[in-house]
């Protein structure tokens, strides 16, 4: 019996040092090479495809480079957050993370180093990236780092739908003002349709049965969704000294009772439940051809318009109830972290994958539109390529337009502040009874609750 | 340190120095892996701590954040009166879900074990069977369920309409009144993994005891109440307490289903805030880990209160063949 | 006819119709809930053999289809069977138009347009299997590698879990001690606290003992016991009379040999029960090591499935596939330790 103990024993404490052996990492970079790393996963970046193309691009970088090695860390989406903040916390805090937006970086808006410093020792140029790209994720405190890619917004519609209804498509024509939110509602209530291809229009039309809804706007927060009406401070829901809520103005109030009424009242607009349902095929929601016009951005094109099973093309967004035209925008870029070492070399890393050399090469991993303007043509060129017949300065015109303040920008406490708007905007998609108005106040009222509660101890 | 010589130690000294020697390989992980942890975030509980800066100690001010307002709120009635409505909301939506799965989950699992116990043929292909839904990794479990729960485009409405003429089945996932139902119902689907517990409880009744009780003329509902499930509540105890730790722990599955839903998470409307996902919005999301800590050790402290009330019960209904007798 | 209802009566009076009667009753019982829980996982095995564009456009249909088409004027247009002027035939849909008409055709005659309404007719499908969906999930990730992982972090892990557990639970369940019951209730309150909060400090520890980004942390810790597993055997053990202990310590056994040659030998269900469990909690664990796991060479399966569900596109069928191949060697390993769930225990050596 002692000779079975013994030998477990020996067994267990065999195994204990050969995993030893096998544990840390195996290549040690030489001494002289500064490590960059990258941590991918806030945002696009992580399927298995990117994966491999990312490997490329950072064996193409250290092939070039002899005192600075840089790989891509990547992480899954669900656990960036815990990944990140494990590492920071932990003393072996990533030099670089990335490509994400404006939200993340609002989040985490902290973590940033402010590169103006390094801008300044390079006099580096900024005249080649489109306007946007460089005013979007840049607040007074903060420069957060070099733009890689843009997203602007705009409609895709199913030509196939307009044809069964008999519709002419909508204009392309960015000048063209009759193409408004009364032009979309009336084209769009044409275009729902129920299980007996009833429209709302039809006196035995069933909201309960629909099986294609004229126009949509999912995938954004609520804060995102009402910033075309055109309120003053257009994306944040604050006064610009972010102390007082303005998140029922009225033009808000007016956006939130159009969605409301396009919900219940005109059927062109789905309902919770029925973006849920789309949503939860894991299917994006033009895609299922349930939506016959889709307001979205460019990073949908990336995945989003593969092997489409009817014809789709490109409209601008439609001017508001007071003849303007506010697009969204979104714009990616890597950003410095503040409490990692190797900051110079990460500040390389960062030119150097936004050089007009390799921007395009890494716009087309992560499906982003370059913010240099000089690589229009070329991207052009990839666009004409990957979705044929389209017509693409629907995209490049709508960099023209930008959401200003920023419909992600920075909020204090702006986890709290987006889910107390985001419950909203649940309410706003599933209770058909909701009085708008006491739900908006609802809203201002939980938003200035938090901004007092922030403002008492800073 | 020398040991006195062991034969010149009582009996009872030597069980008592033999027992702790056993328990040594637990207590040196402890000490080394989960006490300074543990400890920190209890530290953390009285901090400010925002994780990117260091924590600043604030006494129990996080403590009182989620307990004030109840005598406001009580009396008006009015949860928003609440200092921290969403912390009383977390609480509801936990127990709510406790309250249906714990004793569903109980009831199934053990009617399973005592089915699958009988000399039939093909059993062990039926136990692999009902086992089966438990070895698909969590998030699999939830992604699936989210498609089936799919009001519009799953395959439960239509089933409930075509098979069981329900003319308007729940919007599941969709609706707060059935969020916490549909969840129930996705945690009865693994039922397979307690129910192997029971099993292998149920192998431990002597089947000399059935034979008596056949002797004595007692028919199969009274074996079961009178032998089976006595000699089970070693296993039922087991299954209550972890049930209830894990219950007030529900996260994963709530997280896959509701992050990227419209509302986030805990939507729709709250509906599925349980008390973890909240914690874990003011850990990571909310950048508050100091109020997180707090609500895990209020969590921590309310477990506690009713592990230690379920273990006080267990003297009167829990039979142990092995029970030591005398202290200890 | 006599001779049957006589068997009947034969069957019930000797008692065995009874048996036959509960063991049909069970049968039927446990046949109906496995449809219902097959069901699900049959979903997950059709998706899984979809192609990404069916699960987008047509996600409710049990089977992997794909509408069957036909080529009309270099276009493929899906295929519909139509009834009209009491003929069946399968028409191409070209157009669909208001009000739910849609322009059919016979492939060959593009000319002559027939219009119907959509809705009664039925759209044609064709089975649409994609097996090409498996290897593609093992190939868009490093597989085997994360295989080898797992493997190893399940089954060391196993080692000495069962190894530490079955120690500290027997000191827990046959000793007398002042403070063992308090140290119980120490073992029991860790697993009540949320992991959330312990995860930056379990981080900066594994860091300073430099574990980070090996298997290390998954497998070491399992050497040290945990709460669930020594609980359950602890449960086990109370089970067992102690009039064997006895016997065997009148015969001079110590107490490890008690343990080894009493007690584990009867808790062979606990033992399995406990083996499969960590087996399939480390098996499917994702959320710790994917903190602790650096790099992607490190990955288990689990973490690499995580993978799929980025943060625009789920690849839903790759998802799927990888969850059907992570089951089959639990699924295996369960149903071959079914032997020790039927040795029923009979305690022979106490009576008189």
């Amino acid at each position: 019996m002692k000779n079975k103990l013994f030998k477990l024993l020996a067994l267990f404490a065999m195994a204990s040092m050969v995993l030893a052996a096998c544990s840390g990492d195996a290549t040690e970079a030489p001494a002289e090479k500064q490590k960059v790393t990258i941590l991918v996963g806030f945002g696009t970046g992580t399927d298995p495809d990117q994966v491999t193309a990312q490997e490329a691009l950072a064996k193409k970088f250290n092939d070039s480079h002899d005192n600075i090695t840089m790989e891509f860390l990547i992480v899954p989406n669900e656990e960036a957050t815990e990944r990140f903040l494990t590492m920071v916390s932990g003393g072996n805090a990533p030099q670089l993370v990335g490509p994400h937006g404006t939200s993340t970086i609002a989040r985490f808006k902290e973590y940033w180093e402010d590169v103006t410093p390094y801008i300044e020792k390079d006099k580096y140029d900024f005249s080649d990236f489109y306007g946007p790209a460089t005013t979007i994720n840049t607040y007074p405190d903060l420069n957060a780092g070099i733009p890689l890619g843009i997203y602007p917004s705009f409609l895709f519609y199913n030509k196939d739908a307009f044809d069964a209804a008999g519709l002419d498509y909508p204009t392309h024509d960015y000048a063209d003002t009759s193409w408004n939110i009364d032009a979309l509602k009336e084209t769009a209530m044409k275009l729902t349709l129920d299980a007996n291809d009833k429209t709302p229009n039809d006196a035995d039309f069933d909201p309960a049965t629909i099986k294609q809804w004229g126009y949509a706007d999912t995938w954004t927060d609520m804060r995102g969704q009402l910033t075309m009406f055109g309120a003053v401070d257009q994306g944040r829901p604050t006064t610009d000294d972010y102390k007082t809520a303005t998140f029922n103005a009225p033009e808000r109030l007016l956006g939130a009772q159009w969605i409301h009424d396009g919900v219940f009242k005109d059927h062109f607009i789905p309902d919770a439940a029925g973006q849920s349902a789309i949503d939860s095929t894991g299917a994006d929601p033009f895609g299922s051809g349930q939506i016959a016009i889709w307001y979205s951005h460019t990073w949908f094109m990336s995945e989003g318009l593969n092997d489409l099973p009817f014809e789709y093309e490109l409209a601008p967004l439609f001017y508001n109830q007071n003849g303007e035209r506010i697009a969204r925008i979104h714009a990616d870029m890597f950003t410095m972290v503040k409490s990692a070492d190797n900051k110079d070399a990460a500040w390389e890393v960062m030119k150097w994958l936004t050089d007009p050399e390799q921007i395009v090469d890494v716009c087309k991993i992560y499906g982003c539109l370059p913010a240099r303007i000089s690589t229009e043509a070329a991207y052009s060129d990839f666009l004409k390529e990957r979705y044929p017949g389209i017509d693409y300065s629907v995209i490049f015109k709508a960099i023209d337009y930008l959401d200003s303040p920023h419909h992600e920008g920075w909020v204090p406490e702006w986890g709290k502040v987006n889910d107390a708007l985001n419950n909203i905007q649940s309410i706003l998609y599933t209770e058909p009874e909701a009085d708008v108005q006491a739900l908006l106040d609802q809203g201002n009222a939980d938003l200035q609750k938090i901004l007092d509660e922030y403002w008492a101890s800073h | 340190m020398a040991f006195p010589s062991i034969q010149k130690m009582s009996l009872a000294r030597r069980e008592e120095l033999a027992g702790y020697a056993f328990v040594i390989p637990w207590i040196i992980g402890f000490l080394v892996f989960t006490i300074g942890p543990m400890l920190a975030s209890l530290y953390f509980s009285f901090t400010k701590y925002d994780i990117v800066t260091p924590p600043q100690w604030v006494g129990l001010d996080n403590y009182q954040k989620a307990f004030s307002g109840i005598w406001d709120a009580i009396r008006s009635g009015d949860p928003r009166q609440f200092g921290d409505p969403l912390f009383w909301k977390s609480l509801q939506v936990t127990l709510y879900y406790a309250s249906l799965a714990l004793p569903l989950n109980l009831i199934f699992s053990m009617f399973l074990a005592v089915l699958l116990n009988q000399k039939v043929p093909g059993v062990n292909v039926w136990r692999t069977i009902y086992f089966l839904p438990s070895i698909i990794a969590g998030v699999a479990v939830t992604l699936l369920w989210v498609r089936i729960f799919n009001p519009r485009l799953g395959i439960l409405n239509p089933f409930l309409t075509n098979v069981f003429g329900i003319k308007s089945p729940p919007q599941w996932l969709g609706d707060p009144e059935w969020a916490v139902p549909a969840l129930v119902i996705m945690s009865l689907w693994s039922v397979g993994g307690s129910m192997i517990i029971y099993l292998a409880g149920l192998q431990g009744v002597p089947t000399d005891l059935y034979d008596a009780a056949k002797v004595d003329g007692a028919n199969a509902w009274q074996r079961f109440w009178n032998v089976t499930f006595p000699m089970m509540t070693p296993v039922i105890f087991y299954n209550l307490v972890l049930g209830m730790i894990s219950t007030f722990q529900y996260f994963t599955q709530v997280y896959v289903a509701t992050s990227n839903s419209l509302g986030g998470l805990g939507s729709p409307q709250h509906s599925t805030l349980f008390y973890n996902v909240y914690l874990y919005q003011n850990a990571f999301r909310y950048f508050d880990m100091g109020y997180a800590s707090t609500l895990a050790w209020i969590l921590f402290i309310i477990v506690l209160i009713l592990t230690a009330l379920i273990f006080r019960s267990s003297d009167v209904w829990v039979y142990y063949e092995g029970q030591l007798r005398g202290r200890g | 006819m006599k001779k049957i209802t006589d068997y009947f009566r034969w069957l019930f009076n000797s008692g065995r119709g009874n048996e036959l009667l509960s063991k049909s009753i069970t049968t039927l019982i446990l046949a109906s809930g496995s449809i219902l829980i097959l069901i699900p996982f049959l979903f997950m095995i059709t998706t899984s053999l979809k192609d990404p564009a069916q699960i987008r456009s047509d996600s409710m249909s049990m089977l992997p289809r794909k509408p069957k088409t036909a080529e009309v004027l270099g276009k493929d247009e899906p295929l519909y069977r139509v009834i009209f002027d009491g003929q069946t035939q399968e028409l191409a849909l070209i157009r669909k138009m208001p009000e739910g008409m849609g322009q059919f055709v016979e492939p060959t005659q593009p000319d002559i347009i027939h219009e119907l309404k959509i809705n009664d007719q039925k759209q044609l499908y064709r089975l649409d299997i994609h097996w090409e969906n498996y290897p593609e999930a093992i190939t868009a990730m490093p597989f085997w590698r994360y295989l080898g992982n797992t493997l190893i972090v399940t089954f060391v892990g196993m080692f000495g879990m069962l190894f530490s557990c079955s120690l500290v639970a027997y000191g827990f369940s046959r000793f007398r001690a002042r403070w063992l019951n308090l140290l119980f209730l120490l073992l029991l309150s860790t697993i009540m606290l949320p992991s959330q909060v312990r995860l930056i400090p379990v981080y900066i520890l594994f860091n300073k003992l430099g574990w980070v980004n090996s298997l290390l942390p998954l497998i070491i810790p399992q050497f040290f016991a945990n709460a669930y597993d020594v609980f359950l055997l602890r449960q086990f053990f109370m089970t067992i009379p102690l009039e064997l202990d006895d016997a065997a310590k009148i015969d001079g056994a110590n107490p490890l040999q008690i343990l080894m040659y009493i007690i584990l030998p009867q808790a062979r269900p606990a033992l399995v029960s406990v083996g499969i469990f960590h087996f399939l909690y480390a098996w499917n664990d994702f959320y710790e090591p994917l903190i602790f796991l650096h790099t992607r060479e490190n990955w288990t399966l689990a973490v690499g499935l995580q993978t799929f569900d980025a943060i625009y596109t789920i690849n839903t069928h790759l998802i799927m596939a990888v969850s059907v191949l992570m089951i089959v060697p639990p699924i295996l390993l369960f149903f071959f330790s079914q032997k020790i769930f039927t040795q029923g225990v009979v305690f022979s050596g106490i009576k008189g």
